[in-house]
């Protein structure tokens, strides 16, 4: 078999005119021709007909070819590997071509998302085994050491929920640009400078001074981006949405190019990679990928059956909000919509955008693992992911663990992360964003810089507290 | 090899006879949809009258008013200039509206162009206007209107037909100097014919405030129709280049003139490397296209339009350039929709990325001097897109210019503040045509386009708007850089954000080279913002275009 059979879909397209994302979604259903064709990506049958808001079932079928392209392991008759391509998430060429089709550094290091993404579920987190080793992909982006001037280590990650989390962002950047436009206005109105607060869903942004010009002084921001978007995935919250995350890290870990950024309309050639295929992934399977991670259930709050146990993670969970934890790993935050829409309101070029193709839609509220989430008194789905989506310095001279990276990502400083989502937390270890803390004790000692003054409390509990409070972080699973 | 879908354009060049029957090429990059809609925008102007005013016919594009949203000054040319006021809100349509009163009676007619600039360092922007008879210098109040200040900068706008203009500010210098470049001198025997008139620089004196009193002549003329200065060396300093129409001269060539602070401007000669080209030259732009530092040239002609690059490795650098438009696929030189099979008539030129794909494009105005049979009657302007390899692929007809005008002078803008580069062009006998920008085109309706950013400078003191300042734009290992320069293209100009494409990035990396050389620190910035970036702020401000009505 040619590795560049993409080209007879003739179907739809030559390469580089693919778009049937555009009005209807056409899918294939993940079910192979031949037993023993050796590809993933499949596109042999006219497919699912798949638009606008998505009913259980249609949304199921989705799903199931998100699953299969998420366990799936690509091979080179798919278009795994990228042998004249970076890891950037900005098409990018390498100088000369690959020395191998994998590279356990700088990538392309995994056959497929699930090598990593998999405790204890499908989706889930990663053992220091499934570390991967960030780096901007622009120069020395065929790095061969660990040495942390040329990639940033990182541990994987879980996405339990992770259709919530971007559900949330998306609501608080529209409440923070809000707020923006309204001080705009009456700077304006008033021909003075207003300055408020960056306040969404009780986190605080910092503020910024709008001016009767219509300029802002963003000097006064806080753990966001200066345009005002909440971002927020990737230990450093620098993706905005389960989409762009999934174009970067198809590229990224697998050589697996999305027409959206690397098809012919940016990089003026259907094979960017060079790799001899084409249309390595289509807009529609990188929507599947999107809604099988969209929808994965959120983590819990286990009840421990074990009385002791079950007794100290109430003091713990009490504790953990006296010394100053919930400050950043707020308890939940508030979710007025559970209506999930690909692509999404926010992104940018490079990522398919709300104004390129009709968006799917589907409520994430028909699944019962929502359903049993609470809400509070306006009626808001409480989402207990323990964090604020905020970006905080987290070491300093004296605790300077977590200040271990030598490379900023992105426009974030090296000393800064966004705070660690802690639902699933006992099913993820080891902890740290380089998984290099085997305990939760360490993990919470390590905490420097603004989060000094919880770990410095910590540390001067008893023993008995300390142990209470670990008890309560136990309980925060990711259900099997 | 990278296997690249955008082929060459293989069409045929006048300037070599070679004719080359092909399918023109698509472009792979967008293709911006720009809807005429003045008339609907509230912009009724032409350009109008004899011979003089043949050519000539451009404006500028510029915030008269401080609410950052551009304005247009428009030459009438033997009708009236005008004045209008962007009413328009951010996204929206275009909208304007033509303010009475705006410029005082000598500025109403007679005029070819107008330059935006600040001259007089007030924050407020001005105006100078060409004009057959006396040139002007219009202070502009902050409020879109504007009276003559000849008198006060002791500076004699002579009775010239002016058809050209740059500014820049020498180094040291608080005031800016200005050359005009004028064109044939009606009054001498036998003409027009070897009959041009000589050019004038005038630097600004030592005084507190601006002195015009000693020009320099620099001749001889040869019909200057663009003139602009630029730093074609990467030494800091702006020379004075000059394209001119051998329609009129006699002996003449292209010409570039060597700025030297204290020194009178002297021409380069063969001897430092300059090279007699001869064309029918009418507009100028330049843009750094190969990322080496030094800018390209595109210089408009009748046939062949020129894109020079800088062909000399010596040290100092010589100004030697070598024709790269066949190449590139950018000669424009005949129409490229209609039957005929005739050269084409370019005006303004000017590099920028209409589609916001990270590289900048070339617009060119194109029409017919008014009745000239041996070349096109129809010869709609062009819009040559720049694809991911360098080449320039004609999409002027499926942009939607292909419409039967004869363009002069161009305003590249963005004038709804959308992140899209807009256009209006000053066309002769006829309505000014104004485009809006819409996005690609895409299977019969439009989809946005790459991101982006609007870059504005300040500095304090004189020369607020850092002419001639750099700016370099980095986003992963893409460089882009834009020069803050008032001159060039056909009588036109604009002065505002600087608009520069991002393609697929969502932020960039933004630095300065401020006027006197200094480089500023990195700003961070994410895409599609107006960003306003003030000398020695620690960073950048963004601006965003709401109205408070």
């Amino acid at each position: 078999m040619s590795p560049t059979r993409h080209a007879k879909f003739g179907q739809l397209g030559m390469a580089g005119t693919v778009s049937t994302f555009a009005l209807v979604l056409m899918l294939a259903a993940p079910s192979r021709a031949d037993p023993w064709d050796e590809r993933i990506t499949d596109r042999s049958s006219d497919g699912l007909k798949l638009s606008g808001a998505l009913s259980p079932s249609e949304l199921a079928a989705l799903t199931n070819l998100g699953e299969h392209l998420f366990v799936g392991k690509f091979t080179k008759l798919d278009g795994a590997g990228r042998p004249m391509a970076t890891q950037a998430i900005i098409p990018t060429k390498r100088r000369r071509p690959a020395r191998s089709s994998i590279a356990r550094l700088p990538g392309p290091d995994a056959s497929a998302c699930s090598s990593c993404h998999n405790e204890p579920v499908i989706g889930g987190a990663g053992d220091t085994t499934a570390n991967v080793f960030v780096s901007e992909g622009f120069t020395n982006a065929n790095f061969d050491t660990t040495d942390p001037q040329f990639s940033n280590e990182r541990n994987t990650n879980h996405l339990m929920g992770a259709g919530l989390v971007e559900l949330l962002a998306r609501e608080m950047t529209v409440d923070l640009t809000s707020l923006r436009s309204k001080a705009l206005k009456n700077a304006r109105e008033t021909n003075e400078p207003v300055k408020v607060d960056l306040i969404t869903k009780g986190i605080g942004f910092g503020h910024i001074t709008a001016h009767a010009d219509g300029t802002v002084d963003l000097d006064g921001i806080e753990g966001v981006d200066s345009d005002l978007q909440i971002r927020p995935f990737s230990q450093k919250g620098v993706f905005t949405s389960l989409r762009q995350f999934t174009v970067n890290a198809m590229n990224h870990h697998h050589g697996m190019q999305a027409n959206e950024r690397f098809g012919p309309r940016w990089t003026g050639e259907a094979d960017f990679d060079e790799d001899g295929v084409t249309d390595e992934l289509l807009d529609e399977e990188i929507a599947a990928l999107v809604a099988w991670q969209a929808t994965l259930p959120a983590p819990t709050q286990a009840k421990p059956e074990n009385v002791q146990w079950l007794s100290m993670s109430a003091e713990g969970q009490a504790t953990y909000v006296d010394i100053g934890c919930a400050t950043c790993h707020v308890p939940a935050l508030p979710l007025d919509s559970t209506i999930f829409s690909d692509p999404g309101p926010l992104d940018m070029a490079g990522t398919l955008r709300a104004d390129e193709a009709e968006a799917l839609s589907y409520d994430l509220a028909m699944f019962d693992w929502v359903k049993r989430l609470p809400r509070n008194k306006d009626g808001a789905l409480m989402i207990p992911l323990f964090s604020d989506l905020k970006r905080h310095q987290i070491s300093d001279q004296r605790t300077a663990h977590f200040g271990n990276e030598l490379l900023a990502q992105r426009f974030v400083e090296r000393d800064q992360f966004q705070t660690t989502e802690l639902w699933g937390l006992a099913s993820t270890a080891p902890y740290g964003h380089r998984g290099d803390l085997t305990t939760l004790d360490e993990a919470i000692r390590a905490h420097g810089g603004k989060a000094a003054h919880a770990s410095q409390a910590y540390a001067s509990l008893s023993e008995a507290q300390r142990d209470s409070l670990i008890a309560f972080l136990k309980t925060l699973v990711i259900e099997k | 090899m990278w296997r690249v879908l955008s082929a060459a354009s293989a069409v045929s060049v006048f300037a070599t006879g070679l004719s080359v029957a092909t399918e023109p090429s698509k472009s792979l990059a967008d293709i911006p949809s720009l809807v005429e809609q003045a008339a609907e925008a509230g912009v009724q102007h032409s350009y109008t009258g004899p011979w003089e005013y043949y050519v000539g016919g451009g404006g500028a594009a510029f915030d008269c008013n401080g609410d950052r949203f551009p304005d247009m000054a428009l030459a009438g040319g033997a009708g009236p200039s005008q004045v209008f006021v962007n009413q328009g809100s951010a996204g929206g349509s275009l909208k304007f509206e033509a303010k009475t009163g705006a410029l005082p009676a000598s500025a109403l007619k007679q005029v070819t162009g107008f330059y935006p600039l600040d001259f007089n360092n007030d924050g407020h922007q001005d105006l100078i206007a060409l004009r057959i008879g006396e040139n002007l210098l219009l202070e502009g109040n902050g409020e879109c209107a504007f009276k003559k200040a000849n008198r006060n900068y002791a500076f004699d706008g002579g009775s010239e037909w002016t058809t050209a203009f740059s500014a820049t500010f020498e180094a040291g210098e608080v005031h800016p100097t200005l050359a005009f470049g004028n064109y044939v001198d009606r009054s001498a025997p036998g003409s027009p014919w070897g009959t041009c008139h000589d050019n004038y620089l005038f630097r600004p004196g030592k005084g507190e405030s601006a002195s015009f009193d000693k020009p320099q002549v620099l001749s001889p003329g040869y019909c200057a129709l663009s003139l602009t200065f630029t730093d074609w060396s990467r030494s800091g300093r702006a020379d004075l280049r000059i394209t001119n129409d051998r329609q009129y001269y006699r002996g003449g060539q292209e010409q570039m003139w060597r700025m030297e602070p204290g020194r009178p401007a002297r021409g380069f000669r063969r001897g430092d490397g300059w090279q007699r080209v001869l064309i029918w030259g009418m507009g100028i732009s330049e843009a750094d296209l190969d990322g080496d530092g030094f800018p390209e040239y595109a210089l408009t002609s009748m046939g062949d339009t020129k894109l020079q690059t800088l062909d000399s490795d010596d040290d100092p650098l010589r100004p030697t350039y070598r024709d790269i438009a066949f190449e590139k696929g950018a000669t424009a030189h005949r129409p490229y929709t209609g039957e005929e099979l005739k050269p084409s008539t370019g005006w303004h030129a000017e590099f920028a990325d209409f589609n916001n794909d990270g590289r900048v494009d070339l617009y060119i105005a194109k029409g017919n001097v008014e009745a000239m049979p041996d070349f096109a009657a129809f010869d709609p302007d062009n819009l040559l897109l720049m694809q991911a390899d360098g080449q320039f692929v004609e999409s002027g007809d499926k942009a939607g210019l292909a419409i039967p005008t004869r363009g002069r002078g161009a305003l590249v803008t963005d004038f709804n503040m959308d992140g899209m580069l807009d256009l209006a062009v000053v066309n002769r006998g006829g309505p000014t045509t104004l485009f809006q920008n819409t996005g690609a085109r895409y299977e019969g309706r439009t989809r946005p386009m790459g991101n982006w950013l609007g870059i504005e400078l300040r500095q304090k003191g004189g020369n607020r708007d850092a002419i001639g300042a750099t700016i370099s734009i980095k986003t992963g290992n893409h460089v882009q850089t834009r020069k803050k320069q008032i001159g060039g293209g056909h009588a036109s100009d604009h002065l505002g954000f600087e608009h520069i494409g991002l393609g697929v990035a969502e932020r960039a990396t933004v630095r300065v080279k401020w006027p006197d050389g200094t480089w500023s620190h990195q700003y961070r910035v994410f895409a599609n913002n107006f960003v306003v970036i003030e000398r020695q702020a620690k960073s950048a401000r963004y601006w965003y275009p709401t109205r408070s009505k």
